[in-house]
């Protein structure tokens, strides 16, 4: 599904990305873990196609198309999706029309007539009460004045309503209280196929303990460094970053 | 001839033959007044930005003939949409036809000025050039002296006007290049109301120069609803002088929609007779081509507890250009004001310009008052945040834009304007 090769990004000059090396295969979910700064949020923003970065090496295939080619509302619309680490406030836009109106450019862009409103609202309030979602939250203006979990959470709602064939969830889980742990986590689950693939980026094991992952990857200074099964995370809970950085101190 | 020459020769012409009386007087002044201080240039202050050159130099034609019907005019933009009494002048004349008052009550005067002049000549006479300030305000000066026809409103102590009254500025530009001076009266007595709009439409393919004069008093207790649209399409200069003189307790809500006009210059001046006043002024400008808005204001907050909220957006795409000044006087007397101005300013292309002064002066010391102003390109992050959802970079920006101007459509309180509004928002991004 995606295929990343010696991605290399820079922004202002300054390299962030330095050479990263990724397979994500249809159904698969992949965790990525690391220290504060060492670039998750910032591989997610150039696969998403945040125009700040520079690609300056590498290659990116989706569903067999060039990743880096194309506009980030095409990579959308072509089914990749990120749930944003902090989702932006946007006054005035109501949330419901901003969900129909991406739905429909999506399907505009793959060939289908517009979804008619009534049926949109159907589709709407099913995965309301599919996410748990809180009804006062789709009336208001797109995420403002939301708490940062009520944003955490319109983040996968979104998901749900577009029905992607990536997921890139950049710390969804940060914020969240318990029980909406739960609740995100139990969203996500649902969404996930056998088709679906989700790139779970996380500080915490306890995500983990709800979204098994088939593998975790470690990304340090802007390279994946470190990649095993769900134990690796467990073995990071306990033992922190140290010694990953001193193995890769040590291989210099 | 140039505009001034002009303006002699006509008022030479008006004088010859005038009534005396309280209206020659005022008039006669005005004129006097325009003789000696001209029109504005850029070498004054107030005038920095705003040439008046082209206006000075046109050779505008006086006269109300039209051959337009109701019909075309209708089409050209009556908005009759809105369930409301209907002022329409033509080219600066009454057009009876599509004029129609649905307000009854005893009292209520709506009329057209020739009218009022007439049959309520105390009342207008009391009122008519109080409040207007002439000296230096050359622009003034040429209305009262030169003035065309306009609306004339008395709503007395108490009473409500039950429908707002739109008065209708129609330019016939078919036949060749055109001078309007619309001069409207508007008294709200004691704990009256009322709401007014005003809409300027263009026809015809020849300039034309609107030159409106308002005076509007509102007495204590009474509040008004005052909304400009401004939809003159083509060549069209268009000065508007609103001075609104506010005694105590009273409240008002004021909205400029600057949409179309070659050139459109607004003044806006409240003044603050009484304690409690409590005037809000919001306005958005979207321009495109070539066009030239400037929005002036001054609010005179001369008593105490007054509050003022004063928003201006602006939306400038190609070529175009906006000033805004804003200036908010706080007098020595006028302890307890609240007063807050602010002007934003989204920019779509590399050639637009806007030049913006928020101006504070404060001469008490007891008050609370902000001023700011900005000017910027649409935020990226809302941007990208839309577009990652797959809406097209297009559609995003009209969302955000909309979102913007939103801000002031809901200060309109007819809803029929509010999606009048919208489709012009629509029309013009
Ligand atoms: N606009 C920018 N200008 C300069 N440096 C930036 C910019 N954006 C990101 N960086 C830097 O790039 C590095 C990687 O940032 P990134 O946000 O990708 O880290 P992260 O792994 O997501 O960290 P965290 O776990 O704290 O979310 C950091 O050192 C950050 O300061
Ligand atoms: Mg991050």
């Amino acid at each position: 599904m995606l295929k990343i090769e010696n991605l290399k990004a820079s922004i202002e000059g300054k390299s962030i990305l330095n050479g990263i090396n990724l397979e994500i295969k249809a159904g698969e979910v992949h965790a990525i873990m690391g220290p504060n700064g060492a670039g998750k949020s910032t591989l997610s923003s150039v696969l998403a196609g945040r125009a700040d970065y520079t690609v300056t090496e590498g290659k990116a295939n989706f569903m067999g198309k060039d990743l880096l080619e194309l506009s980030p509302e095409d990579r959308a619309r072509e089914g990749l999706f990120l749930a944003f680490q902090y989702p932006v406030e946007i006054p005035g836009v109501s949330s419901t029309n901003f969900l129909k109106t991406a739905i429909n450019e999506k399907r505009k862009y793959l060939g289908l007539d517009p979804m008619e409103a009534t049926d949109f609202l159907k589709f709407m309030k099913l995965k309301m009460e599919e996410m748990e979602m809180d009804k006062s939250l789709t009336s208001r203006s797109l995420n403002e004045g939301f708490s940062g979990g009520e944003k955490k959470r319109n983040e996968v709602f979104q998901m749900a309503m577009l029905e992607p064939k990536l997921c890139i969830m950049d710390e969804t889980d940060s914020g969240l209280d318990i029980d909406a742990l739960r609740l995100v986590s139990a969203g996500v689950n649902k969404l996930r196929t056998p088709e679906r693939s989700f790139l779970v980026i996380t500080h915490y094991q306890r995500l983990l303990d709800y979204i098994v992952p088939d593998f975790v990857h470690v990304l340090y200074k802007g390279r994946i460094v470190k990649s095993g099964d769900a134990s690796l995370a467990k073995e990071l809970e306990v033992k922190g970053y140290d010694w990953i950085k001193q193995e890769v101190e040590a291989a210099v | 001839m140039n505009l001034l020459e002009q303006i002699k020769s006509d008022f030479s012409n008006y004088a010859a033959q005038a009534e005396p009386g309280v209206f020659f007087d005022k008039r006669l002044e005005a004129f006097a007044e325009l003789e000696k201080f001209g029109l504005p240039t850029l070498k004054n202050e107030e005038w920095k930005y705003t040439n008046l050159r082209k206006i000075a130099e046109g050779n505008f034609t006086n006269t109300c003939n039209s051959n337009l019907d109701a019909k075309t005019l209708i089409e050209a933009g009556i908005l009759n949409r809105i369930e409301c009494n209907k002022l329409v002048f033509v080219n600066g004349c009454l057009f009876p036809e599509l004029s129609d008052f649905l307000d009854e009550e005893p009292g209520v005067i709506l009329s057209n000025i020739a009218q009022a002049r007439k049959n309520h000549t105390s009342i207008f006479d009391a009122h008519f050039g109080k409040y207007i300030k002439l000296e230096g305000e050359g622009l003034n000066a040429m209305n009262t002296a030169m003035m065309s026809d306009g609306a004339f409103v008395f709503i007395p102590k108490g009473k409500k006007l039950r429908y707002p009254l739109m008065i209708t500025n129609i330019v016939d530009a078919n036949s060749h290049p055109v001078l309007q001076q619309p001069r409207n009266l508007i008294i709200i007595e004691a704990s009256a109301s009322a709401t007014i709009i005003e809409n300027y439409i263009a026809v015809g393919s020849n300039s034309s120069f609107t030159n409106v004069v308002n005076e509007i008093f509102v007495d204590e207790n009474a509040s008004l609803e005052h909304y400009k649209v401004q939809r003159a399409k083509g060549e069209t200069y268009h000065n508007n002088y609103t001075q609104i003189f506010q005694n105590g307790n009273t409240n008002i809500n004021q909205v400029t929609l600057t949409l179309d006009g070659q050139w459109v210059r607004n003044n806006l001046h409240f003044y603050m007779n009484g304690q409690n006043c409590n005037s809000l002024l919001y306005g958005l400008y979207i321009t495109d081509g070539n066009q030239f808005v400037d929005n002036h204001s001054r609010v005179d907050h001369a008593k105490p507890n007054g509050f003022s909220d004063e928003k201006y957006k602006g939306i400038l795409k190609d070529q175009s250009t906006a000033v805004f000044n804003g200036k908010i006087m706080v007098h020595l007397d006028a302890q307890k004001t609240n007063a807050y101005q602010r002007n934003m300013n989204i920019i779509l292309s590399n050639d637009a310009t806007v030049n913006t002064k928020p101006q504070l002066e404060i001469f008490a010391d007891d008050v609370k008052c902000t001023h700011g102003a900005t000017i910027g390109q649409l935020d990226e992050e809302p941007m990208f945040y839309l577009r990652s959802r797959g809406i097209s970079e297009n559609e995003a920006r009209k969302m955000l834009l909309n979102a913007y101007a939103d801000d002031i459509a809901e200060k309109i309180k007819i809803p029929e304007l509010v999606q009048i509004l919208e489709e012009e928002i629509e029309r013009k991004l």
